[in-house]
């Protein structure tokens, strides 16, 4: 008789544990898994240390947050991992290349998720780009681009990089006299030549074109449509474009970069988990400590909310079958 | 500037900065040590350390961790046979042969001395080229990287032996190497080359699982076949001391400061990346060597085949330096990672490091030189102790290590994929040994085969075919044939035939 009693309170005390404690919260003494497409030390590697060293203030039970760098395939594997493998308890979200969406527009093989099909979580900065020009070369605007006699060379890393793309696209679509050398290894063996005279400018990211510029390195000429508020003067690359497919190539080459740093959770995370990172991320990206670490480490933050995100992802993706022939053409997908 | 020089050494022998320092240099002995995890994944791991501290402090916590994990990563390389750094692999040749032959605390000991003064003459480079470096770099666009990628590739032709069969079996090696170098997505057309439909080999073969997989495999199979110890043939007592080793390193002094200063230039030129220094300098080594039969010793456990490469993964780090806070151009990729602590701590690197912040750039000069003999002096106490290891029974032994190579082959990337890149060098690893092929030849075009492409596409989609006449390219291309065939001419001479290939 004592021993059923002993048993039926065993069973008793087994049971209440599995119902949710009242007042606890859903994150409590949990572990998050960020994970990274992309190897520590790089733009989007610092971005995610710095957001799971302040978020875990922003969720109501202070879980800890871990970085997981998994690279491979310009974070292709990642987003495929974060689509298909990672469990949509609301413990697992991640990072991965903004382009990831001409990835699965031009139908690029291995590409196995559907970026409109992610619990989104927002994005935390937008990438200007800009077309610059070494400053001890002889051209100030861009109608001296338009006269220049000899092409003007841009290097480049990758067919697929920005680099390329925006000297490329104001060559076929607004006429300029440009020659792109690709192979560098990087942005700053770009910049490097630069300054040997190999090359004449470079064109990308803004953020890390700024160092250079405000150096003197290099004038900035053009802009895209997502700009900054030091570049805003300068003429887009969209209203240079002769033609509206032009335009309409180059709008479709910015878009994504309004939503530079993604965030997503996998597909069927759970409302009220969705809720709790969404709040978090957006006060996240207000915290004082937060935006002090990133204007020091040259991190800017322009944080869009997940709605927004999901607007211009399906503005990108739907396109007529003729238009994305043309962009596969002349847009190419890399590391 | 002298004083510069002077406040350099005084701003880090403040407690602050010397606590961190001392932080650093314990993680990079670690790091170091153990396989696969990186010198540059720390690097990575250690910023957001930084946030707190001053530019100095950041500097001397950071380049504390990453000068040492040369040095250390040349003990496991030493003892077990696999590489505990991308940049110590060609200590494993003659390093671990020595320590089969029971010599595992010479080979430390000169090891660690020719790391030390490797360190040394890199970080004296750096601080005495500050006046000179923008103008040297600027010297070498991408057709003089690409010749001197071609150098490094001429230097195959020490590697091999020198009859007919082994020079052939060199070169084939050394071609295969470039050929898998060429996974991956290509910077030309955004094609995919020998990636078979797998996302995972877009960015190519990762070093560390190749480098393990073909070093540290036919080890353990061979230890596993012997059924002894590492040093299991020598006889008991015999195992020789460190001094002995930290003596050999001043008896071969001069190949000693050459080959630091080989380190260091390849440092310097900004993109060659880490691996190369340690290949061409025991290259060189080898060419050293004064006959043919002197030549046969390497691979076979002589201790100048160690020192070469000690020296030169050492100074490297001083010459890797200096694009990077000159340029803003990493010299490597733990380089790239150390850009952005410049940006971090509100600096930008370039000319205000060689002027306004010269002081700063000094402590870094003696960081690398402080953290160095810290290491080694703590180092060579442990050092016998150590060596011991190579006593243990290799059924005690094999386990640790394959557990170490499996795990150094996975934390690369995180990724279960590499453990099969491990598995499929390995294969071949042992395969080559078993058929006489040598294997440094293929990691030196394995290392080398990106930039050689790159540069040259650069070069000719620039210059067309004018760079060719460039005076140092001309120079360069000299160099190499002299590379070349220096070995020929030393076999002409008449000197016993030189048969057998480094392995």
């Amino acid at each position: 008789m004592k021993r059923l009693l002993i048993g039926l309170l065993g069973l008793a005390i087994f049971f209440l544990n599995l119902l949710p404690a009242h007042g606890a919260s859903y994150y409590e003494g949990k572990t998050i898994t960020l994970i990274v497409g992309y190897p520590p030390g790089g733009g989007y590697d610092r971005y995610a240390r710095l957001y799971a060293k302040h978020l875990p203030k922003h969720i109501p039970g202070n879980p800890t947050i871990v970085v997981q760098n998994m690279p491979g395939g310009g974070s292709i594997i990642a987003a495929n991992h974060l689509y298909a493998v990672a469990k949509p308890d609301g413990l697992t979200f991640g990072t991965f290349n903004n382009a990831l969406v001409l990835a699965q527009l031009t139908k690029i093989e291995g590409v196995r998720f559907d970026l409109t099909k992610f619990s989104w979580l927002g994005s935390l900065a937008s990438d200007a780009a800009v077309l610059t020009v070494r400053s001890d070369l002889p051209y100030k605007t861009v109608e001296d681009l338009r006269k220049v006699k000899e092409a003007v060379i841009f290097g480049a890393t990758s067919v697929a990089d920005t680099t390329y793309t925006v000297p490329f696209f104001l060559k076929e679509f607004a006429g300029f006299n440009f020659k792109m050398v690709t192979g560098y290894a990087g942005s700053a063996p770009i910049m490097l030549a630069v300054e040997r005279k190999e090359v004449d400018g470079r064109a990308g990211s803004y953020a890390s074109l700024k160092p250079f510029i405000d150096r003197g390195l290099v004038r900035p000429l053009i802009r895209s449509r997502v700009s900054s508020a030091e570049i805003k003067s300068l003429p887009i690359d969209e209203d240079l474009a002769t033609t509206p497919k032009g335009k309409a190539l180059m709008a479709i080459r910015t878009a994504p970069t309004l939503i530079y740093r993604p965030y997503v959770a996998p597909p069927g995370t759970s409302a009220e988990a969705l809720k709790i990172l969404r709040e978090a991320f957006a006060k996240a990206s207000q915290d004082k400590e937060l935006l002090a670490e990133t204007e020091k480490g040259n991190l800017p933050i322009d944080y869009a909310n997940a709605e927004e995100c999901l607007k211009i992802i399906r503005e990108v993706l739907n396109q007529p079958p003729e238009t994305i022939q043309e962009i596969t053409k002349y847009l190419k997908f890399g590391d | 500037m002298f004083d510069a020089f002077i406040q350099g050494l005084l701003v880090i022998l403040q407690w602050h900065t010397l606590a961190v320092m001392l932080l650093g240099i314990f993680l990079g002995f670690w790091v170091g040590l153990l396989p696969g995890l990186g010198g540059s994944t720390t690097l990575a791991l250690m910023l957001p350390f930084i946030y707190k501290m001053s530019p100095v402090e950041a500097f001397a916590f950071l380049l504390g961790m990453h000068s040492v994990v040369a040095t250390t990563g040349d003990i496991t390389s030493v003892l077990f046979g696999i590489p505990g750094e991308g940049t110590t692999a060609a200590t494993v040749l003659d390093g671990h042969a020595m320590a089969k032959k029971g010599e595992a605390g010479r080979a430390l000991g000169a090891v660690l001395m020719s790391s030390l003064m490797g360190a040394l003459i890199g970080a004296f480079a750096l601080a005495i080229s500050i006046p000179i470096v923008r103008p040297l770099v600027l010297m070498f666009g991408s057709p003089e990287l690409f010749m001197v990628a071609i150098l490094g590739i001429t230097s195959i032709s020490s590697l091999s032996g020198q009859e007919g069969r082994s020079l052939l079996r060199g070169l084939i090696a050394g071609l295969l190497g470039l050929l898998f170098a060429t996974v991956g997505e290509d910077p030309q057309a955004a094609m995919q080359r020998f990636t078979f439909g797998q996302l995972y080999l877009w960015s190519g073969l990762d070093l560390v699982p190749v480098l393990v997989g073909l070093f540290a495999i036919p080890e353990i199979v061979d230890l596993a076949r012997r059924g002894k110890a590492i040093a299991g043939d020598v006889p008991v007592g015999h195992i020789s001391g460190v001094m002995e080793g930290v003596k050999d390193t001043f008896r071969h002094f001069w190949l000693t400061i050459r080959c630091s200063l080989i380190g260091t230039w390849i440092g310097i030129l900004p993109g060659l990346g880490g691996a190369v220094a340690q290949w061409m300098a025991y290259a060189h080594a080898v060419q050293s060597a004064k006959d043919a039969t002197d030549r046969d010793r390497f691979g076979k456990g002589d201790v100048r085949g160690v020192i070469g490469p000690g020296a030169a993964n050492n100074s490297k780090e001083g010459g890797d330096l200096i694009p990077t806070i000159a340029f803003g151009v990493p010299g490597s990729s733990s380089m790239a990672i150390l850009l952005a602590a410049f940006f971090m701590v509100g600096l930008v690197p370039g000319p205000d490091m060689l002027n306004k912040h010269l002081v700063l750039t000094f402590s870094m000069v003696w960081t690398l030189i402080l953290a160095n003999i810290i290491t080694v002096a703590v180092s060579l106490a442990v050092l016998n102790h150590l060596a011991k290891l190579t006593r243990v029974r290799g059924s005690v032994l094999i386990p640790l290590i394959l557990f170490l190579a499996f795990i150094g082959s996975y934390t690369a990337n995180n990724n279960p994929a590499d453990l099969v890149t491990f598995l499929f060098f390995g294969f071949l690893g042992y395969l080559m040994i078993q058929c006489g092929w040598p294997r440094a030849p293929l990691v030196l075009g394995f290392v080398l085969g990106r930039i050689v492409e790159s540069n040259f596409y650069i070069s000719t989609s620039r210059y067309g075919a004018a760079w060719l006449h460039r005076p140092l390219v001309l120079l360069l291309i000299g160099l190499s044939i002299l590379v070349m065939v220096y070995p020929f001419l030393r076999f002409r001479r008449g000197e016993a035939t030189g048969k057998e290939a480094i392995q």
